[in-house]
């Protein structure tokens, strides 16, 4: 039993889904709905298709170079059957994918960060603009009245003290 | 009353990009995928050299081994080959099937005797493995096929 992966849209195609078709020059393509069918009779590029994950990987949106995702490739070297590789390798299998699914994560998470940086410098001109709209128009002014006769009461009596 | 004549140019407006729609397709441009019956032109697939050399007719169906006149993937066939007539078997046609069994992009079809042995000695195109399942003695072409899909 295997787990393909769609030719369009890169899914997981489990048994008993989807669909296959075998083109003239012997080449197999597995689908694993019928949208992903339906965009390829389209003859659809998938790397130019926004939805799919060839176009997330080649516009550089997900995680490509990674030594979690070495682990996916296919091996056409058949292994002779040990009941230890098999129980190494479903621990493996469990602990890779959550090293994956944590180094993706963290990827996209760095990509968006920018955007959140921009989305902040955003806001902040356009409070200044419309500050207009939250403050009220002579908000600070009273204390600023308030500074300034204190700082002339103490120059009156700096000038009295002079004078005397 | 003012309004109807603003109405029909929006009205008009609306007709012409309606017209530029509907002149994209009013047929269907793709093949027909219908099984195989009488007088479909099919690809013969193995290395038999009646099958290979060319003619100036394509191999044709003349007559369909079933209850009814449909050929599927297993179903033999009568096949027109170079103005001889000879038996051969389905194994991959392009109309889709059940879910599970693939679907090829010709009507592929492999030469056989009388008493079902294949006349060539070996198929490169990919079979499918529901062929094995199936009821009749298909070993020996399964023995000569190289892929399976």
């Amino acid at each position: 039993m295997r787990i393909d992966k769609c030719y369009f849209c890169s899914g997981p195609v489990y048994p008993g889904h989807g669909n296959m078709f075998v083109r003239n020059d012997c080449k197999v393509f597995r689908f694993c709905k019928s949208k992903c069918q339906k965009n390829f009779k389209k003859k659809r590029n998938p790397r130019k298709t926004r939805w799919t994950k060839a176009f997330r990987k080649a516009a550089g949106k997900e995680l490509t170079v990674d030594n979690a995702l070495e682990f996916e490739k296919r091996r056409n070297i058949p292994l002779k059957y040990q009941r230890e590789l098999w129980k190494n390798t479903v621990e493996a299998m469990k602990k890779v994918e959550e090293i994956k699914q944590k180094r993706q994560a963290r990827f996209i998470i760095n990509r968006l960060k920018k955007g959140k940086e921009l989305d902040k410098e955003e806001a902040i001109v356009e409070v200044k603009k419309n500050i207009h709209l939250i403050k009220a128009p002579h908000a600070g002014k009273a204390k600023q009245m308030e500074e300034k006769m204190v700082q002339k009461l103490q120059e009156d009596v700096d000038m009295a003290e002079d004078n005397i | 009353m003012a309004l109807l004549p603003h109405l029909a140019k929006a009205c008009h407006v609306l007709r012409v990009d309606v017209t530029s729609l509907s002149q994209r397709s009013a047929f269907s441009v793709s093949a027909v995928a219908a099984a195989i019956q009488k007088m479909t032109r099919v690809r013969v697939v193995d290395n038999s050299p009646l099958g290979n050399t060319p003619h100036h007719r394509a191999p044709r169906v003349i007559h369909v081994y079933t209850k009814n006149g449909i050929g599927k993937v297993g179903d033999k066939v009568m096949l027109a080959i170079k103005g001889q007539k000879k038996k051969a078997l389905i194994v991959g046609h392009k109309m889709p099937g059940n879910r599970m069994t693939p679907r090829f992009d010709s009507n592929n079809v492999v030469l056989i005797e009388d008493n079902g042995n294949p006349t060539g000695t070996r198929i490169r195109v990919p079979v499918p493995t529901h062929l094995r399942k199936m009821e009749g003695d298909y070993s020996k072409l399964l023995a000569i096929a190289s892929t399976f899909v």
